[in-house]
């Protein structure tokens, strides 16, 4: 059969015969076949199909002349076995020479017939048109790419394999400093900064993955300086090769320095650059555990600070509080914080001590402090009253123990100036109690809750009652009635007395009306109020004038009560509101007279109608020593003012007083505090009494 | 008819063959049947629809195999310092062809050093890492180019085993590359250049891989430029008293002497543990760092 191939009768054989010979290879005319035969040593063709004879230009009788190794032109020597192998077959990109003498690349495979002597060989040209457009496209794409990413402002990275770059852009030479070929490979890496290495991998692997993800890391630049940069990966596929990535730096460099300024600036105090309040907030919730104890806290307070500012002007008080940071940081111990928490108070947080330790670092900051230092031309020793609070298992949250520091910081101001003090556990409950109390009394005054009783006076003469005093009571819905000389300087202190004299005030003035309404003629003529010495400004003529009108009441009405030491604070604006509030019409009395240190030649002076004999000076006179009441009375009398005497407790004083010149009378035997709806009934039978 | 003149250099009687290549290339085909997994994962790895996922369960069963591609993917050529703990992720790192490579030196027998030319890892190392670090020069993907030098003097290890006296003969007598593949061909009718594209074709490697190896003695041709200077480096870093060629003589003027300077440091540090990943050796802490100095 191999002879009636390769020696043919007629120049064509069917292609279907061929492929039958050939191992059923499909076969057609559009592929180039041809068929070699081994003679005497030497490879020669000896047919092929009209698909060669169009690829290579050879007549089908130059190819059964043509030596094997004249078409492959670049198999020389024994390489020709390579391709005409007698077991197996083979496979060759190779070039062809044709019949113009041109070369066309092509593959080659090989299939040898059983007997080992001929082969037929297949031709595919490789170069063909389409092929050639199709990786013009693909480089046009690539080079594309490439110009986009090399000429971005965003540095770029182009992994080839893990870690190994195959590609850097010019903006990411210029943001570490070095050139492409130092960076290519694993180049880059050496840019990263050591401590941020194994998050970049970690994140690296997982874009390999096919995540999206991004790191925040630091990039080492040449010249050593770091750059703080986010970067952002992307999963990359190339079909048959494997995963890479894309990488984009953002330098965050300028926008963390700014950043961290603003912060700095919010958390610090600009005069001394210590940590103001809102990080020490921050700074003791980051260590406190609660239960754990180790953590203490000084808090100082400047003595006489208000002094310096006033005498040597706020430069030179601002120059004090620089120096005494200075002075503090200088003397707490490596890891202490420091803190400036208002004014010219400063806190000092230090962890893992006893008490003995911290109390010995007061000593040793108090001294550092009382060093004198001159300012604005004068020596002065800054000392410092200093509270220390070390953390116990009753503190759970960690605001308490900066609290607590406060407060022992204040028992040491009220102890004398330039104290420690370390807060003992009956001083912080009395302190939380009386916070707690606080909180209740601001509930009890917005509730309304604070009731008036009301206490006739009567006059000494004939009897008569003339007026009724008004007394706040608050009867705590745990603790029973809580005395106003409780409840008052409570208010006092925390801001809460305008809110309780205004509902005195009004409260009052209601009550009369209602009076008025129910008893007539009967009704009490006044009522005295009383008034907090912080409620005596600018405001309270018009606060009385407004509760006057809201209910209707002649300013004949109301008498303002005051007490001498709320007169004595600022005498001069005291007598400026006293005067407006005459001006009304309101009548004055002066509460407690004779407790204080009024200047006698001072209270000529005041637009005042009426002294309040003390009740202590009432009392005395059960002892066998009226002196002082008389005497209060005769000035009262030479001054031509009116006098009341408060806590008249049996007969024999309210005689003894009428006796004296009292002009009113006040007290438990007389008439007892009554609730407005019993000072009523009891206005309402006086009345029927006296007719 | 006409009779169209031979080309001159083809001279049936000088260059006869004193060995048969039909022979060596049969062997081949035997080495494939004695390692099934890797003669598969040469056959799968190089399609464009493989994934990781599949090459990795066939390499599973190579255990040999397998932990080299481990051990490669988490050596400091990948840069991914241990953090490749999955056979999959590994096959994503080190990328499809360097593991049909990895496959193919298994395959071929390669990893067995006592059978290899004296020396045939410190250069076939110096060689892959060179190719890998200068293709981008040269606009290649430097993983093709690594596999590229790991896989170029195969033909040179197969004329070895089935000739080793022969060979031994040609080594001594010709230190430089280029001499040996003129006496390789005057022996045994092929370089061993041309014998490891003969077989990467047969296995489908792509032109891309074999061309460079056609192509090497050509000097007007960019196609073997970037080989040829990887060889020269390899020669440089690894042959004693070599005489050097100049760079760019070699490589059509791409290059200069300066370029390799970098080079040739990136190949030192990178070699020892390139060759251990390819070897399946272990870390031995016996400072064979500085096997070049």
């Amino acid at each position: 059969m191999s002879v009636t191939i390769s020696v043919p009768d007629d120049d064509l054989v069917p292609p279907e015969i061929v492929s039958t010979v050939f191992y059923s290879a499909t076969v057609s005319d559009s592929l180039a076949i041809l068929v070699a035969e081994s003679v005497g040593g030497e490879q020669r063709l000896t047919w092929c199909n009209e698909g060669a004879v169009k690829l290579l230009g050879y007549g089908l009788d130059d190819v059964r002349s043509l030596a094997l190794d004249h078409l492959f032109p670049s198999l020389g020597g024994g390489e020709l076995k390579l391709l005409l192998r007698r077991e197996r077959a083979a496979r060759m990109t190779v070039p062809i020479r044709t019949a113009s003498g041109a070369g066309i690349e092509a593959v080659v495979l090989t299939t040898p017939s059983p007997g080992g002597r001929m082969w037929t060989l297949r031709i595919l040209a490789t170069a063909n048109e389409q092929e050639k457009a199709l990786r013009a496209t693909a480089d046009a794409h690539e080079r594309r790419f490439s110009a986009l990413t090399e000429r971005s402002p965003v540095p770029t990275l182009l992994s080839e394999q893990g870690m190994r770059l195959a590609h850097v852009n010019d903006a990411f030479c210029t943001l570490v400093g070095l050139r492409a070929e130092q960076l290519l490979g694993t180049g880059w890496i050496n840019t990263i900064h050591e401590d941020d290495l194994d998050g970049v991998i970690e994140q690296v692997a997982a874009a390999l993955d096919g995540d999206e993800v991004e790191t925040q890391a630091r990039l080492v630049r040449d010249d050593g300086s770091v750059r703080t940069t986010v970067i952002r990966f992307s999963h990359l596929f190339t079909p048959g090769v494997g995963a890479g990535f894309v990488g984009t730096i953002e330098d965050i460099t300028d926008r963390l320095a700014y950043e961290a300024k603003l912060a700095h600036q919010a958390n610090h105090d600009p005069l001394t650059g210590l940590p103001n309040r809102t990080l020490l907030a921050q700074y003791v919730a980051g260590r406190f555990r609660p239960g754990a104890g180790g953590l203490a806290c000084l808090f100082l307070d400047l003595d006489n600070f208000k002094v310096v500012n006033d005498s040597l002007g706020h430069t030179a008080g601002d120059e004090l509080l620089v120096e005494v940071a200075t002075r503090l940081r200088a003397t707490v111990r490596p890891g202490d914080l420091v803190a400036r928490f208002g004014g010219d108070e400063f806190v000092v947080v230090c962890e893992n001590v006893d008490e003995d330790a911290v109390v010995a670092l007061a000593g040793r900051v108090s001294e550092a402090l009382a060093r004198p230092m001159r300012l604005g031309g004068v020596d002065i020793r800054p000392y410092a009253s200093v509270g220390v609070t070390v953390q116990t298992a009753e503190h759970v949250a960690a605001d308490e123990l900066i609290r607590d520091c406060d407060i022992a910081m204040y028992q040491a101001k009220a102890g004398g100036k330039g104290r420690i003090t370390v807060l003992d556990q009956q001083a912080r409950a009395e302190a939380r109690d009386k916070l707690r109390l606080i909180a209740e009394l601001r509930d009890a005054i917005e509730r309304r809750d604070i009731t008036l009783t009301y206490q006739p006076i009567f006059n000494s003469v004939d009897g008569h009652p003339v007026a009724v005093e008004s007394l706040a009571r608050w009867t705590h819905p745990e603790r029973g009635p809580i005395s106003p000389a409780t409840f008052v300087p409570l208010a006092e202190e925390s801001g809460l007395i305008a809110g309780l004299g205004l509902l005195v005030l009004d409260e009052t003035c209601r009550q009369l009306a209602e009076w008025d309404h129910l008893l007539g003629a009967a009704s009490p003529p006044r009522a005295n109020v009383n008034v907090s010495a912080l409620q005596l400004d600018d405001n309270l003529p018009g606060q009385v004038a407004a509760a006057l009108e809201r209910h209707q009441l002649d300013a004949s009405r109301i008498s303002v009560e005051i007490t001498e030491s709320a007169l004595m604070k600022d005498p001069t604006s005291a007598r400026d509101v006293l005067q407006q509030l005459r001006d009304l019409g309101i009548e004055l009395a002066i509460d407690d007279f004779g407790t204080g240190y009024s200047s006698l030649a001072y209270l000529r002076h005041l637009p005042v109608d009426c002294l309040k004999v003390d009740r202590s000076f009432v009392a005395e006179m059960a002892q066998g020593h009226p002196e002082i009441a008389s005497a209060v009375i005769a000035l009262a009398a030479t001054l031509n003012l009116c006098t009341v005497a408060e806590g008249v407790e049996t007969l024999e004083q309210a005689e003894e007083l009428t006796r004296l010149g009292a002009t009113y009378l006040q007290g438990f035997c007389l008439a007892e505090p009554m609730t407005g709806g019993h000072a009523a009934a009891w206005f309402a039978a006086h009345g029927e009494e006296s007719r | 008819m006409t009779v169209v003149p031979l080309p001159s250099w083809a001279d049936p009687a000088s260059t006869a063959p004193v060995f048969d290549i039909e022979h060596v290339l049969a062997s081949i085909d035997t080495m494939a049947a004695q390692r099934p997994v890797a003669a598969q994962i040469v056959s799968v790895a190089n399609s464009d629809d493989t994934s990781a996922r599949a090459l990795s369960r066939i390499l599973a069963s190579d255990v040999a195999l397998a932990s080299r591609v481990m051990k490669l993917a988490n050596s400091a050529y990948f840069g991914m310092r241990g953090r490749v703990t999955s056979l999959q992720f590994a096959v994503t790192v080190v990328g499809f062809t360097t593991v049909r490579t990895m496959a193919t030196v298994a395959l071929t027998n390669l990893d067995d050093e006592s059978r290899l030319p004296e020396n045939f890892w410190d250069v076939t190392t110096s060689l892959a890492l060179a190719a890998s670090t200068l293709a981008p020069k040269f606009g290649e993907r430097p993983q093709d180019s690594l596999c590229l030098g790991l896989l170029a003097q195969m033909g040179a290890a197969l004329l070895h085993h089935n000739d080793p006296d022969g060979y031994e003969e040609i080594l001594a007598e010709q230190p430089t590359f280029r001499g040996r593949r003129a006496a390789e061909m005057r022996r045994y009718g092929i370089n061993s250049l041309r014998l490891t594209a003969v077989a990467l074709e047969q296995w489908g490697f792509p032109a891309s891989l074999t061309t460079p190896l056609k192509e090497i003695d050509d000097y007007r041709a960019m196609d073997g430029a970037l080989l040829r200077a990887a060889f020269e480096v390899a020669a440089r870093l690894t042959t004693e008293d070599y005489e050097e060629v100049p760079i760019s003589r070699i490589t059509c003027g791409k290059l200069v002497e300066d370029d390799l300077v970098p080079v040739m440091d990136q190949v030192r540090a990178d070699a020892d543990e390139l060759r251990r990943a390819m070897l399946g050796e272990s870390n031995e802490p016996d400072g064979s760092d500085d096997w070049v100095v």
